[in-house]
């Protein structure tokens, strides 16, 4: 066993022509939280179908908790868990069965199902046909789903997407229970707001390679600016100015607002990773 | 394999299967549709030979036809009348003899004989009646008429040992209610591939063939299961049942390798049934080859449920044993060995 969960080296994968995944490498440590970040197309979920072996890498390798996911494929797969984007849930069984059914594919001796659904938040409705669940319901037992086998690595292809900030929070807040567990998660998303929330480090990927990866502080020290933002009254009426907080003379800066305007409220910015991403890609995460 | 997986996934498959009323309909509903269709149908045959005649002027021959047991004609008034029941599907055929039958005949000539047909009539009672009429004019001339004919002998030559037509219809029923269940297993996979349930199975540490061989198991046990529960409500296994047995158990093992080739074929659930009943039609030809016999011959040995429709029909209807359908069986055994190991190629391909 390693301290490195994951170990990717010169990932590749093409679709023909197709440059889909191009020589990408990285590394997640036990208990981190890597956010993939990138538009549709960017080669995320090529990625997680490498990673969780359901496509043979066309060059490099991965290799999980120790074990290399293209040869030792099922040694692997009995510690991950995978929360797919898309619903593919037996919506004609209940959500009981449903979980019944992967503890017994995983071989989990003693699986507590309402346990397990309990703390997703569908307690009381274990006996329900999953046809007849929410979007939101749904996406809460596709969360339990990938954590029947209580894995060490897990998965998370948007887990929250398209779903009402309630629901977003209860996944969340499952995702940080399993970090402190020492669970390894692997999360792609869309939203910048979760990623930079619940992610140690983010992975900007764009074009199948990946522009940067680091912690969402370091991305923002490096490529963001922070700046005091205050509005003032002016002739005109309430004015903006914005002071950078990365001169010498930030202080300067401020002491001079305040005795030459008169300001009405201010506030520091930095940037968001949604900044960062168009300053390192040149796209935006939903184009 | 692992059993607690194949016995997991089996289960998961029985309980879609049971909650899903489109299979209940073709499988449950289906079955007792065919023990229906089976007991409906008479099992006497009707051997007389029926046929409509005008004669103002009946031969003698042809009085002693009609006192001849298994021949029923009627006599009509006018020729008109007689055409008239012939269009009418009371009879197949009409014969017309004219008034000065007996004197043509007298005088070496060839009298005008009208036969009448119904245009659904096969070509086979055209040559029929043409053989029986010179017959009867042999009878009453003593010689025969001047022109050629041929003999043709339509199916098997079962004089006096006709089968009822319930009992030919056994063995297409058996293999429909087999082959029905290409429909079943290849829209239980389209569904599991369409709704990416497959490919959440595929992320546990189960294997491919794990997969493949629960819903193996589920097409085989529901095809066998429906083919032996009809073939023994209608006494299918009355003679040399282990041969029927295998023969269907062999079967059973065809349509579920058709039925992930189907699969593998199909987008989705639409497609799958368009495939699925052009190959179920294919299939079942051999089928109706043994309920209308002469209706196909040998170049249906090239559809691959010949030898299970030949075989089964051969041991219930005919009494013939393992001798006989042994080369059948062999063939049988392996078109579902190649055609299982094609639909897990390609279905393989299909689930990456």
């Amino acid at each position: 066993m390693t301290d490195k969960s994951i170990i990717v080296e010169n990932l590749t994968y093409n679709y023909g022509t197709l440059v889909a995944v191009d020589h990408i490498s990285f590394e997640m440590g036990t208990g981190e939280i890597l956010g993939f970040l990138g538009p549709n197309g960017a080669g995320k979920t090529t990625t997680v179908k490498m990673l969780t072996g359901q496509l043979l890498p066309q060059d490099g390798r991965a290799i999980l908790l120790g074990k290399d996911i293209a040869r030792e494929t099922q040694a692997a797969r009995k510690h991950i868990g995978v929360c797919f984007e898309q619903t593919n849930l037996y919506e004609q069984m209940t959500a009981l069965d449903n979980l019944q059914l992967f503890a017994e594919l995983f071989g989990v001796k003693e699986f507590d199902g309402y346990a397990l659904l309990k703390r997703v938040g569908l307690e009381g409705r274990e006996r329900d046909k999953v046809s007849n669940y929410s979007k939101g319901m749904k996406q809460r037992l596709m969360v339990a789903r990938s954590l029947v086998n209580r894995p060490e690595i897990i998965f998370m292809d948007e887990p929250t997407a398209g779903l009402d900030p309630v629901s977003s929070e209860a996944i969340g807040n499952i995702i940080l229970e399993e970090r402190d567990r020492g669970a390894t998660i692997f999360l792609t998303t869309h939203d910048m707001w979760e990623a930079d929330k619940l992610c140690h480090r983010v992975a900007f990927v764009e074009q199948g390679k990946i522009a940067a990866i680091d912690t969402p502080r370091n991305l923002k020290q490096l490529y963001g600016k922070r700046s005091l933002i205050a509005e003032v009254m002016s002739g005109a009426g309430l004015e903006k100015r914005e002071i950078s907080m990365d001169t010498p003379d930030t202080a300067r800066s401020v002491e001079k607002l305040f005795e030459k305007e008169k300001v009405v409220t201010i506030h520091s910015e930095e940037a968001t990773l949604e900044d960062i991403f168009i300053k390192v890609t040149g796209r935006r995460l939903t184009e | 394999m692992n059993l607690r997986v194949i016995r997991a996934l089996l289960k998961k498959d029985a309980a879609l299967f049971t909650s899903n009323r489109f299979y209940l309909l073709i499988t449950v509903i289906g079955i007792i549709f065919y023990i229906g269709v089976y007991f409906i149908l008479p099992a006497q045959l009707d051997e007389e030979f029926s046929l409509g005649m005008y004669a103002p002027v009946v031969p003698p021959a042809f009085t002693e036809l009609t006192e001849r047991e298994g021949v029923n004609i009627e006599y009509f008034n006018t020729e008109e009348l007689l055409r008239q029941a012939v269009l009418d599907g009371d009879y197949q055929t009409g014969i017309a003899l004219p008034l000065d039958i007996v004197d043509t005949w007298a005088s070496g000539g060839k009298p005008e004989i009208t036969v009448y047909y119904v245009s659904t009539a096969p070509p086979e009672v055209s040559s029929a009646i043409v053989l029986l009429v010179q017959e009867l004019a042999y009878n009453q001339t003593g010689q025969a008429l001047n022109f050629d004919t041929t003999e043709e002998i339509l199916g098997q030559d079962l004089l006096g040992n006709q089968i009822a037509l319930r009992d030919r219809m056994r063995p297409l029923l058996a293999i429909f209610i087999l082959l029905v269940e290409i429909l079943t297993l290849a829209s239980l996979i389209a569904i599991e591939i369409e709704q990416g349930t497959a490919r959440a199975l595929l992320v546990t540490p189960m294997r491919t063939s794990e997969l493949f061989m629960a819903k193996g198991l589920l097409g085989v046990g529901l095809a066998f299961g429906q083919a032996v529960l009809f073939m023994g409500l209608v006494g299918g296994f009355s003679h040399q049942p282990l041969i029927v047995f295998l023969a269907l158990l062999i079967g059973s093992v065809m349509v579920v390798g058709i039925g992930f080739l189907v699969a593998s074929l199909a987008r989705d659930v639409m497609a799958v049934t368009g495939w699925g009943m052009l190959i179920l039609i294919i299939l079942a030809v051999p089928g109706f080859g043994v309920v209308i016999p002469g209706l196909i011959s040998d170049w249906a040995r090239v559809i691959p449920s010949y030898y299970l429709t030949d075989t089964v029909n051969r041991v219930i209807n005919y009494g013939v044993g393992w001798g006989d359908v042994g080369p059948n069986l062999g063939i049988l055994t392996g078109i579902s060995a190649l055609v299982i190991w094609a639909g897990m190629v390609t279905l393989r391909r299909r689930y990456r």
